[in-house]
This record gives structure tokens, C-alpha cells and sequence, in this order.
């Protein structure tokens, strides 16, 4: 093995490229805002990244997988929705999360049968299925939000141990056992394959049908719970929450983060660094008072950024034939 | 014949749409043999692979496997289980991947059932590789980085490690230089010894002439002779190919 120069173990390990980038916003921000540096605000841009997060890690596991979701944000409305409604109606909390969840099952088995039995490509599919997302979730409440919410329910995200938000803990489990699935299980490998080379998955006799199930129902539960995790956060089941915003700050958090659209490469690491970056220049930019309006310049352009490096990155792992 | 066909195809018919792939394709592959089918590009060899393997389902004609009948209508994951294992001509490996990941998808070692083992996944690929003598640098290398001629090595070396009775290879030689070749050939006499049967593809008929025990032509998408290498001529075998010679009645196999 050569020698590999910075700028190559930077290509390749895309999260280290942006580890430098987090590490140039935290230094400019703390020197222009004091605020920013203290153990409060640090935790709030954690906080600020649990919901994009725990999505995303689902997502990720799909986009590697091969495949793409873009109904999550209105299956994260629906999973908040649903259980809040659900528990304003009487139900016991954890049977109306446990209900909010299968719901969100559904809507992937929705995703993968559209895509599968109808041969509508990912993005269309779950383009339409975020629509009708959509108009049902306003159906459930008639546009209206739910609260309140059961005290016990709300404890769930409110509540701290040792001094760190629940909700933080919460993301951390979910980062842990999806980098557990991809990185230390057959089914990891199968999905890589999969997502690397679908005609290769199929003649290797993988069960490329149940992969996919099992993905965008993944992708769909991760959603749906992150939606629950978010109505206990509020205290109320929220109408506006979520929505095409959710999907495309979710979408940008795994392809910054540098799992790549072409399937196959991608780490969680890679989604952690990626979902603390979009909640970090949200709060670094509204500390140091920069207009709103440059928050998306910036995202837009780091997305842009990151994929561009994504292809580098497969140039330099794959020798042309 | 002294004993039973491992595979037998007959009459074995295949449309795309409106292009005849195959128009009638019959192949009797015996235990312990290397069948070899040749034919210009297009008639239909990789097909009948395909077909073989399940990847594709034939519109007509009967399959049978150890003289049962392999249903039409079957997945590729059931594969394994019917013993056959396959090196497509396109390769079928995942760029992304590493040598030792591609050597053993589709059948990982796993520890407690549930977690992976990429101890045994890196022990295992050298092991593969060594008993093929396939040098390589590092089974952690991605597949993507290797040579054309490389990558076909590694697919012969994963379907070596299935270890079954019917091994299928679709131009196992074509990306491959001389002693690769010759390489190839040891591997295939070695399988043979062992008692397996190989059907092979190749365009190169010194190849077949030196390795296959039997050799069936196809011609635009028909099987238009079947031979013993030793008791044909590779004039015989051309003619069949070009269709200077016209081809045996139905039922000659
Ligand atoms: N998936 C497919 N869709 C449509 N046509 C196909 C498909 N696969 C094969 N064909 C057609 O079937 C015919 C036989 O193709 P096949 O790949 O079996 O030939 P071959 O004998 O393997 O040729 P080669 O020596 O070039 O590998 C060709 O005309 C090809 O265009
Ligand atoms: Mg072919």
C-alpha cells in the first residue's frame, strides 16, 4: 500500500473533511458570539440535531442500501400526530406510540410496494406518498393540534439524566444500533452489496426483494419515531411539524455526512457529523447574527460540496475498467 | 452413457420481447465432467447460464437436475441449495466491497448467529485464495481497485468456495493473459478431479480442446451438435459454429 497523502485519507473519509468544517464554524462563532461556547448552547446544538438525526439514520441505511425515501418528513408528522391523537382519545401512552410506529411501518411497506410492484422510481414513489401523507395527516385532527399530551409521555424527551437531555440519549442508542446493524451484522454486508451492485446482490442469491422491505420500513419507523420523540419534546401533537423541510434537512444531513446517493458507501459516523453540522450553523448563524437568508446559501453549498467529493471519493476507490 | 445427467436441458426456449434468444437449446452435462459450449457472440450461451441459475425464466422446454425438475419460476436465492453455484460472464461482483466481503456474501460467517465475522470472513478468503494460489495483496483491497483480470480470479475463487457438485462458468478466461488462463485450466482439471461437474463457456477452443471432456455447439440460439472432445476436430467444431456444417437431427445430444 502507497502512502496516502492528507488530502486523500480526507477524500476518502468524508466525515473527517467534516470534522475541519464543524471545528472552522465553532471557532469562528465562539470568537464573534461569547454565547456560543458555553455548555448550554453546545447542548442545544445537540439537541437541535437529535430529530434530524434519528431520521436520518434510517435513511441512511436505505440510501446505502441503494434506495431513497423522501416521504420521511411526512411520516414524521404522521407518527406524532397519530400517537397524540391517539393518546388525547384515552389510549394508554405507550400503546399509542407503539400504534404511531406501526403506522409509520405501513407507510414504508406503502414506499417499497409502490417502487417494487408498480416499477415507479424511488423518488416519485415516496414523492407521491409525502403528498398523501400530507392531506391524511390533516384528516386525523382536522388541522388542528393535539395537546396536551400525558405528563408521563412528556417526561419521555423533557426529561435529563446526569444533567443530558433525554432526547440526546435517546439519538445516541438509535446512532448505536444502526451503526451496530450496518457495520457489525451479515445484513449490514448484504445491504452495502445491495446498494453497491443490485444485479451482483440478485446472481448472489441475496433476497433483494426483503432487503428493500426491510429498508424502507426502517427508513419509515426511524421517521415515525423521531416524530413521537419530537411530540413528547413539545408536548403537543403538531400539525406543521415535520413536512418537506424534515425530508430535505434529513436528506442533506446523510448525503453531507457522506453516504452516497449511488448506494453502497456511507457511515454513521459520517450521518452524526453531518446532522450536528445543519443544527450547528443554524445556532452559530443566530448567535453571530447573520441573516436567516444565509443558512441556506451555506447548507445549499455544502451539500453541493459534499457530493461533489463523494464522486472524487469513487474515482479514487474505483479504477476505471 | 454410463450414468445420469447432473443437468439436462431440453428443447429449452427464451424470448426478450421480440428477439429469440434461444430458439432450442438441449445440453446433457454428466458427473465428473467439463462440458464446454462454444458459439459466436449472441447465440445464446450466457443465456442459457442465466436460465440455468434462475436469473431468467424460459418460456419453454424442461430443466431437470439430477433428474428432477427445476421449476421455471424460481428465485436465485434458492441456488445454493440446489448445489450449483455460477461465475457470471459479467462478473457479478460489488466494486465497493472488499475481496473479502465478495469472496463470502451470500454466505457470511457469523458469530452467535447474528453478528459478523470478519475474522473468519478475512481467514476464509485467504484460505480460498491460497488454495487456488491466487496471490493477492490484501483481501481487504475493494474489488473496485483490481484489474479486469483480478476480478475474474475472484469470481472463480467465490464460486470454488461454494464447493458445489455443478459448477457453471460463463468465459471464466476471457479477461485473462496467458498464465491466468493456464491458471484457470489447473483449477478447473482440479474440480474435475474432485468429482464435479463444470459447464463452461469459452471462445477459446484450445482452451476447450485442452480441458472440456465434451463440447456443445450453439448457433443462433440453438444447440446444433454435442461431441467428445476426443472424438471430434476443431474443424468439425467451427464448421458447427460458422454453420458450414449443418447440424445434428433433433435429439443428438
Ligand atoms: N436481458 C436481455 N434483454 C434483451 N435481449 C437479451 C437479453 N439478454 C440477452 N439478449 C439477447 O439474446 C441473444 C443472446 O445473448 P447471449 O448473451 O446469451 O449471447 P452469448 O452467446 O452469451 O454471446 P457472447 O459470446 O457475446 O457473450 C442476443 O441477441 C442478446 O441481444
Ligand atoms: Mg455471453
Amino acid at each position: 500500500m502507497e502512502k496516502r497523502s492528507l488530502v486523500q485519507i480526507l477524500i476518502s473519509r468524508q466525515e473527517l473533511s467534516l470534522v475541519l468544517v464543524v471545528i472552522a464554524i465553532t471557532a469562528a462563532a465562539s470568537v464573534k458570539a461569547p454565547a456560543f461556547m458555553t455548555q448550554s448552547n453546545l447542548l442545544q446544538i445537540l439537541e437541535g440535531s437529535v430529530f434530524y438525526f434519528v431520521i436520518a439514520c434510517g435513511s441512511a441505511l436505505l440510501v446505502v442500501g441503494g434506495g431513497l425515501d423522501f416521504s420521511v418528513g411526512a411520516t414524521f408528522t404522521l407518527g406524532g400526530l397519530l400517537s397524540s391523537q391517539l393518546m388525547s382519545e384515552g389510549l394508554a401512552w405507550p400503546v399509542a406510540c407503539l400504534l404511531g410506529l406501526l403506522a409509520s411501518i405501513v407507510v414504508g411497506v406503502v414506499n417499497h410496494s409502490v417502487i417494487t410492484y408498480w416499477h415507479v422510481p424511488p423518488i416519485i414513489a415516496t414523492l407521491g406518498v409525502f403528498y398523501v401523507l400530507l392531506g391524511v395527516t390533516t384528516l386525523i385532527t382536522g388541522g388542528l393540534d393535539v395537546v396536551p399530551l400525558p405528563d408521563e409521555f412528556q417526561a419521555l424527551a423533557q426529561g435529563r439524566i446526569l444533567g443530558i437531555p433525554n432526547t440526546i440519549l435517546i439519538a445516541g442508542l438509535v446512532g448505536v444500533v444502526t451503526w451496530f446493524v450496518l457495520e457489525q451484522t451479515p445484513f449490514g454486508v448484504n445491504i452495502r452489496a445491495l446498494g453497491g451492485n443490485r444485479q451482483a446482490a440478485l446472481a448472489n442469491g441475496l433476497p433483494t426483494k426483503r432487503l428493500d422491505l426491510t429498508l424502507y420500513a426502517a427508513a419509515a419507523a426511524t421517521a415515525g419515531a423521531a416524530g413521537i420523540l419530537y411530540a413528547s419534546r413539545v408536548g403537543s401533537g403538531q400539525v406543521n411539524a415535520g413536512g418537506s423541510s424534515m425530508t430535505l434537512s434529513v436528506i442533506t444531513a446523510v448525503l453531507i455526512g457522506g453516504v452516497s446517493l449511488l448506494g453502497g458507501l456511507g457511515t454513521i459516523q459520517g450521518v452524526v457529523v453531518g446532522s450536528i453540522l445543519l443544527s450547528l450553523i443554524d445556532n452559530a448563524l443566530v448567535l453571530t447574527e447573520v441573516p436567516p437568508t444565509l443558512n441556506t446559501i451555506i447548507v445549499g453549498s455544502i451539500l453541493v460540496g459534499a457530493v461533489a467529493l463523494d464522486h472524487l471519493r469513487r474515482d479514487h476507490l474505483y479504477r476505471k475498467r | 452413457m454410463s450414468s445420469e445427467p447432473v443437468l439436462s436441458l431440453r428443447d429449452v426456449r427464451k424470448s426478450f420481447g421480440s428477439v429469440s434468444a434461444l430458439a432450442s437449446v438441449s445440453i446433457d452435462a454428466f458427473p465428473g465432467e467439463v462440458h464446454a459450449v462454444v458459439g459466436d457472440n449472441g447465440a445464446g450461451k450466457s443465456t442459457t447460464v442465466k436460465i440455468i441459475t434462475g436469473l431468467h425464466a424460459p418460456d419453454g422446454g424442461s430443466i431437470e437436475l439430477l433428474g428432477e425438475p427445476l421449476s421455471h419460476r424460481r428465485s436465485t436465492a434458492g441456488l445454493h441449495e440446489h448445489g450449483i453455484s455460477v461465475v457470471y460472464q459479467d462478473l457479478a461482483l460489488v466494486e465497493c466491497l472488499d475481496i473479502a466481503t465478495n469472496l463470502t456474501v451470500g454466505r457470511l460467517p457469523r458469530r452467535f448467529g447474528f453478528l459478523l465475522d470478519r475474522k473468519a470472513m478475512r481467514r476464509d478468503a485467504q484460505a480460498v485464495l491460497d488454495d487456488l494460489n491466487v496471490r493477492v495483496k490484501d483481501v481487504s483491497t475493494p474489488v473496485g481497485l483490481l484489474s479486469g483480470g483480478q476480478r475474474q480470479i475472484i469470481a472463480i475463487a467465490r464460486a470454488v468456495r461454494l464447493d458445489q457438485p455443478l459448477l457453471l462458468l460463463d468465459e471464466p478466461t476471457a479477461a485473462l493473459g496467458v498464465q491466468e488462463t493456464a491458471h484457470v485450466g489447473e483449477i478447473i482439471d482440479r474440480l474435475k478431479e474432485q468429482g464435479k461437474t463444470i459447464v463452461c463457456i469459452s471462445h477459446d477452443l484450445d482452451f476447450v480442446f485442452r480441458h472440456a471432456d465434451r463440447v456443445t455447439v450453439l448457433r443462433l440460439g440453438r444447440s446444433v451438435g454435442t461431441r467428445l472432445t476426443r472424438e471430434t476436430t476443431r474443424a468439425e467444431v467451427v464448421g458447427l459454429i460458422t454453420g458450414a456444417l449443418s447440424r445434428d437431427l433433433d435429439g443428438a445430444a
